[in-house]
């Protein structure tokens, strides 16, 4: 695996290595080289069991992290492709050609974070959300609790009291 | 690929028509759920404490903490009990699994039907329910599986062969990692915060140093307690007795967390992190008589408000009975010399060796300020004035161990008999049998007391630490003669103590006079308590000052006398113990605050 | 295709036909073009998930899956729910095996974390895994028959699936949410008479299992129905993402169970099966033989495991358990193949990205549609079927 990776490294500008598990490595590159180094590891290098692709919100930082994972069944080895882009007008390029699910992927990020795949086929019909007018809703900013605060309404008659609260309150009100 | 087997062979199928059907013909009746089936909710209420861990774990806010008739808040318990909302419940047990007490478990009951919604809401314990008795359901898995540490991170201490011989700090203080997983075991209920006099944040600040954030815990701290590493050594610790873990495993050490925190910010960065760097003065005076717990607490936060404060001491050091009265190896000076210092570089003046009273009247303190708070404390030791007690080898407790502070020679005794069973009592004597081994190179200590092993008012590890030292602790005596033989003591004549309080519940210890017993010694210390002494409070003003039970002045919740200038604190209204001077001092600031902004 | 006796005169298969330039030969001006929705109501075993049909008389032309029916936000839930609270919600992710969530969620947070798990845990584990496994291949290798009409295989099943159930609910408390794999280890032992009470239930799998063989796989009229339909291409298995079954089928041995072993895989003795053929009949025959598998691994696990032990390893207490920064990829065989977790931690109590990657979001999307292309309509519930679907795993 390190010595597939150091390989690996010579063609391509890996920035970070984590070695997770002895059949398990997450790199991270730039977003030029993705596509160049997806389809090296699918053809030359085996790799060519795609296991998902998902994006993480970083939104401290403003940026979203896309991850690629890769397997070679032949090896048995796992390899995440990490890269970092922009949160604002989010876009990437498509990777639907080399594998056929791809497209589901890249369409449900889309819809769920609203990260842009130009080119990918459907990229633009809505996956699960019908009619969806608010923000991609994976995004960190959406906020499910106000949202459902907002939409549906609670069950009268409940509330709830915090023990220190209240036996302050019991206790000693003036103290 | 097909044949006439293939045509034929479904028919197999037929022989089931044989066959018994397998279904169950009264499932209403047939089919209890098995042994650990999570079903509905039961709540043995009264071993409850309304901790709410089981509210905080439900990751469907199923639960609500609700007050309940009956039961009323108190030490250890908040009263709430959970109310369960089966509209949104999972029966997944996790706060069957979280459960401090054990009390909240699930039935195997699974079937309930009703046409009102609303019913699905109830009180396991309260509402009762046809499964209220099922012995079987879900109830903790055991085999190791706790959600959090039960036992306690052990503390470091020095070994009793280090420690008999010198003073120095028997505990050593728990290192960052030691803490963190102590501060871990916390489930922060919050149920502590009421029973410390001072109502601290505790779990606020526990909370601090998981997260590693001790400047923020410094801060928590001085919210309500600004002798943080005196506190952290020596507090009678309430706060531990009622921990909800307490209930299952061993009580979060509260008072050496405290300690941790205080440890590890050093005093040249106090200021910085509690923003007192600069206070806007207000131009108004307050006169302080002794520099005790209540009183250095008064002066810390009347200081941060922006008085000037001036405290009066009669000794030539600050701290009163926390310097004069606690052993340096359960307190060293250095740690009060920390908390007192950052107290004083907010401006608090201190003038020491004046006798308020003899030096300077009370009265002149009132007209020279704008108040004045006197927390005195206790300071003149009782006698037991049994038979023998006025021979000049008797002695007094706190008159002892003030001279030890001071630095004075003592008498120690070749064998000593030493009468109480509090903290006091387990200071004396673990101090005098320091002395005893430096001297003799051994040591005979007996200390009896009138309350039996379990009702000795001392801590438990302080008897244990004691034993360890060498001392003999031998409770449930009542002394009687002390035996002077040729103007020489000889020993303590006693009986066995067979009750303290008589039916009322007043102070009348029964004796059996047949179980007698002697115990040998030279010198005798007694150390059954402390009394006021009050005597600064002199003619006129005496008169204007109401008195309220048992001796002690009358006081109202802002710790203001009847004089309204003169506010009181400490061991003399509360207590006795550090942390009530603490919280006196702190509210009586507020108080005096409060009078003086309404005037 | 081979032809058989009972063939009457078409491969099915091959129908439209295709033309020289590879596409379908279909008259599109002749307007006879159909919308069909199939579903969202719960097509057999398959989930409300609903499929928009372009049909020409009964051949379809077009396909393309809708779901969203079944979507709870469950991943964005996870977001603001602390580690401990995620393990009872995240086997809502899937009613068939919600075992496979759980061991994914606690594997990953064990592993981020760096805790081992007990050894009866880890035997424990394994055990819970492959029941659930029997008891969803209990419903789906009868399901199959039941898309053809053959309904009894599908009561055996549900009889058998529930002995299993009655099983997890002495063992776990639960029957179908069984919440028993719980970071850090299990949340019980076996209790008492447990070990027999399976075993006796499994003697009647067993014969449950020659049963199934002679009324469906010895079954001229399922046999018609499924052989040679629903073709899966071995190069597609790539390209598509195909695992498990579907995957074993075409003939690529992949099983994670053998390839990545975790928990105690690598202590017992199996050997999972493959075939060649790809269509319905095979895919069903290789979950015949897995389910055949499942009962012999779950002989194997009860007589090695030990009896006693502790349970759970000691955690940071559960309310406040923060998970150091990291990723990681945790992976675990379901009846469907591949089941993953992506988990990212980042040093808070919350975790900040859970993603699951579930079999039937590449076979019950991109390779439904795809297979979808010149099938009868009425071999479209067979083929999801075949598939193995699960709509929520597409939606989460």
């Amino acid at each position: 695996m390190k010595k597939f990776i150091k390989d690996l490294s010579f063609r391509f500008n890996i920035t970070e290595i984590e070695y997770q598990r002895k059949n398990l490595a997450f790199v991270s590159v730039d977003k030029e080289s993705v596509m160049q180094m997806l389809s090296y590891l699918r053809d030359t290098e085996g790799f060519s069991h795609f296991v998902l692709m998902t994006a993480v919100d970083w939104i401290e930082d403003g940026i979203f992290q896309l991850t690629y994972i890769l397997n070679n069944p032949t090896k048995k080895i796992d390899l995440a492709i990490r890269i970092k882009i922009l949160r604002e007008n989010a876009e990437m390029y498509s990777a639907h050609h080399l594998w056929n699910q791809v497209a589901t992927y890249q369409r449900e990020l889309k819809e769920m974070f609203g990260i842009n795949f130009p080119g990918s086929p459907r990229v633009n019909e809505s996956f699960l959300l019908e009619g969806w007018d608010n923000i991609p809703p994976m995004r960190r900013d959406f906020d499910t609790k106000k949202y459902s605060e907002e939409t549906y309404f609670p069950r009268p008659g409940r509330g709830t009291n915090d023990p220190a609260q209240h036996m302050k309150i019991k206790l000693y009100p003036n103290e | 690929m097909s044949s006439l087997k293939d045509i034929l062979m479904p028919f197999t199928a037929w022989k089931n028509v044989f066959k018994e059907p397998v279904s169950i013909k009264d499932p209403l009746n047939e089919r209890p759920g098995a042994p650990r089936y999570r079903g509905f909710h039961k709540n043995d209420v009264k071993s409850c404490i309304g901790c709410g861990t089981c509210e905080s774990i439900c990751e469907n806010e199923a639960i609500d903490m609700v007050a309940i008739a009956g039961f009323d808040a108190k030490n250890g318990d908040s009263g709430l009990r959970p109310k369960v909302d089966y509209g949104r419940c999972c029966w997944c047990a996790l706060c069957v699994d979280v459960c401090t007490t054990g009390s909240l478990t699930l039935s195997n009951e699974y079937k309930w039907v009703d046409t009102d919604s609303d019913n699905f809401r109830y009180i396991p314990g309260i509402d009762n329910k046809p499964w209220d008795n099922n012995e079987l359901g879900w109830k903790k898995p055991g085999n190791g599986y706790e959600f959090y540490q039960l036992e306690r991170v052990k503390m470091e201490e020095l070994h009793p062969e280090e420690r008999d011989k010198s003073f120095i700090e028997i505990i050593q203080g728990y290192s960052k990692e030691q803490a963190e997983k102590e501060a871990d075991r916390c489930v922060e209920c919050g149920i502590c915060t009421a029973t410390c006099p001072a109502h601290m944040g505790i779990p606020q600040y526990i909370k601090a140093i998981r997260n590693n954030n001790l400047e923020e815990g410094l801060r928590i701290l001085y919210d309500t307690n600004p002798l943080p590493e005196i506190c952290g050594r020596i507090c009678t610790h309430k706060c531990e007795t009622v921990c909800s873990i307490g209930h299952r495993g061993e009580a979060i050490s509260i008072r050496w967390l405290k300690r941790y925190i205080a440890d590890q910010n050093p005093s040249e960065k106090y200021k910085t992190i509690l923003e007192t760097d600069f206070i806007q003065k207000n131009g108004k005076k307050i006169a302080i008589i002794g520099s005790g717990p209540a009183g250095l607490s008064a002066a810390h936060y009347l200081a941060k408000m922006g008085y000037e404060v001036e405290i009066f001491e009669k000794l030539a050091q600050a701290g009163g009975m926390m310097r004069y009265g606690i052993p340096e190896y359960r307190l060293p000076y250095d740690s009060i010399d920390k908390d007192i210092n950052y107290i004083l570089s907010l401006g608090v003046k201190i003038h020491y060796n004046v006798n308020v009273g003899k030096d300077i009247t009370l009265e002149q303190l009132g007209k020279d300020f704008d108040a004045v708070f006197a927390g005195t404390g206790l300071h003149l030791g009782r006698s037991t004035r049994i038979e023998g007690s006025d021979h000049k080898n008797v002695y007094q407790s706190i008159e002892l161990l003030r001279k030890i502070t001071q630095g004075e020679e003592i008498h120690v005794a070749e064998k000593i008999v030493v009468i109480g069973g509090g903290n006091v009592a387990m200071d004396i004597t673990r101090s005098l049998a320091r002395l005893q081994n430096q001297k003799y190179g051994k040591v005979q200590m007996i200390t009896t007391s009138l309350e039996t092993e379990e009702k000795m008012p001392a801590d438990r590890e302080e008897v244990v630490e004691a034993r360890e030292e060498g001392a003999i602790i031998n409770p449930g005596w009542a002394p009687q003669k002390v035996e002077i033989q040729d103007g020489i003591i000889k020993g303590l004549h006693v009986v066995q103590c067979m009750s303290l309080f008589d039916a009322t519940g007043n102070f009348n210890p029964q004796c059996n006079m047949e179980n007698a017993r002697f115990f040998e010694g030279d010198m005798v210390v007694e150390s059954i308590g402390q009394g006021m002494d009050l005597s600064y409070i002199a003619e006129p003003l005496k008169d204007d000052i109401e008195m309220g039970p048992r001796g002690r002045i009358k006081v109202n919740s802002d710790f203001q006398t009847s004089v309204p200038w003169l506010f009181m604190g400490g061991d003399t209204i509360q207590g006795p113990d550090v942390i009530h001077g603490i919280a006196n001092g702190h509210r009586a600031a507020m108080g005096i605050d409060k009078y003086l902004t309404e005037q | 295709m081979n032809k058989h006796w009972l063939n009457i005169g078409y491969d099915r298969s091959k129908y439209p036909e295709t033309g020289v330039d590879g596409n379908l030969v279909i008259d599109k001006t002749a307007h006879k073009l159909v919308k069909l929705w199939q579903g969202p109501n719960h097509p057999g075993v398959t989930g409300n998930m609903s499929i928009e049909l372009t049909i020409s008389g009964d051949e379809i032309v077009e396909a393309k899956t809708h779901v969203g029916y079944l979507h709870r936000g469950f991943e964005k839930l996870f977001e603001r729910r602390k580690y401990i609270q995620v393990f009872p919600t995240c086997i809502r992710l899937c009613v068939a095996e919600p075992d496979y969530n759980e061991y994914n969620l606690a594997a990953s947070v064990e592993e981020l974390s760096g805790i081992e798990v007990p050894e009866v845990a880890q035997w424990l584990r394994t055990l819970v895994l492959e029941m659930a496994r029997l008891q969803s291949l209990l419903r789906v290798v009868p399901g199959q028959g039941g898309t053809t009409g053959l309904g009894i295989g599908v009561q055996w099943g549900v009889y058998l699936r529930d002995l299993i159930l009655d099983r997890f609910e002495e063992l776990t408390g639960g029957r179908v949410y069984h919440m028993y794999i719980i970071p850090g280890g299990v949340r019980g032992l076996l209790p008492e008479g447990f070990k027999k009470r399976l075993k006796s239930t499994l003697k009647e799998i067993d014969e449950f299992i020659v049963n199934i063989d002679n009324l469906m796989f010895s079954n001229a009229v399922f046999k018609k129905r499924t052989i040679g339909v629903g073709y899966i291409d071995p190069t597609w298995v790539d390209s598509y993402g195909i695992v498990g079954p579907n995957a074993r089928a075409a003939g690529f041995k992949r099983d994670v169970r053998k390839d990545y072993p975790y928990l105690k895989y690598n202590e017992l003795e199996f050997d999972p099966q493959t075939a060649t053929e790809s269509d319905i009949y095979t895919r069903s025959r290789i979950r015949w033989h897995d389910l055949k598998m499942t009962v012999d691994l779950i002989q194997q696990i009860l007589d090695k495991m030990p009896d006693d032990g502790i349970i759970r390893a000691q955690t940071p207490n559960v309310l406040h358990w923060k998970i150091p920064k990291g990723e990681t990829y945790v992976r675990s065989e379901s009846s469907r193949g591949e089941y993953g977790f992506y988990v990212v931690a980042d040093g808070t109590e919350y975790p900040r990205r859970i993603n699951l990657r579930g079999p039937s979001y590449t076979h019950a999307v991109s390779l439904l549609e795809h297979m979808l292309i010149g099938a009868n309509i009425a071999d479209v519930a067979s083929i999801m079927v075949s598939l193995q679907t699960c709509p929520p795993e597409i939606e989460r």
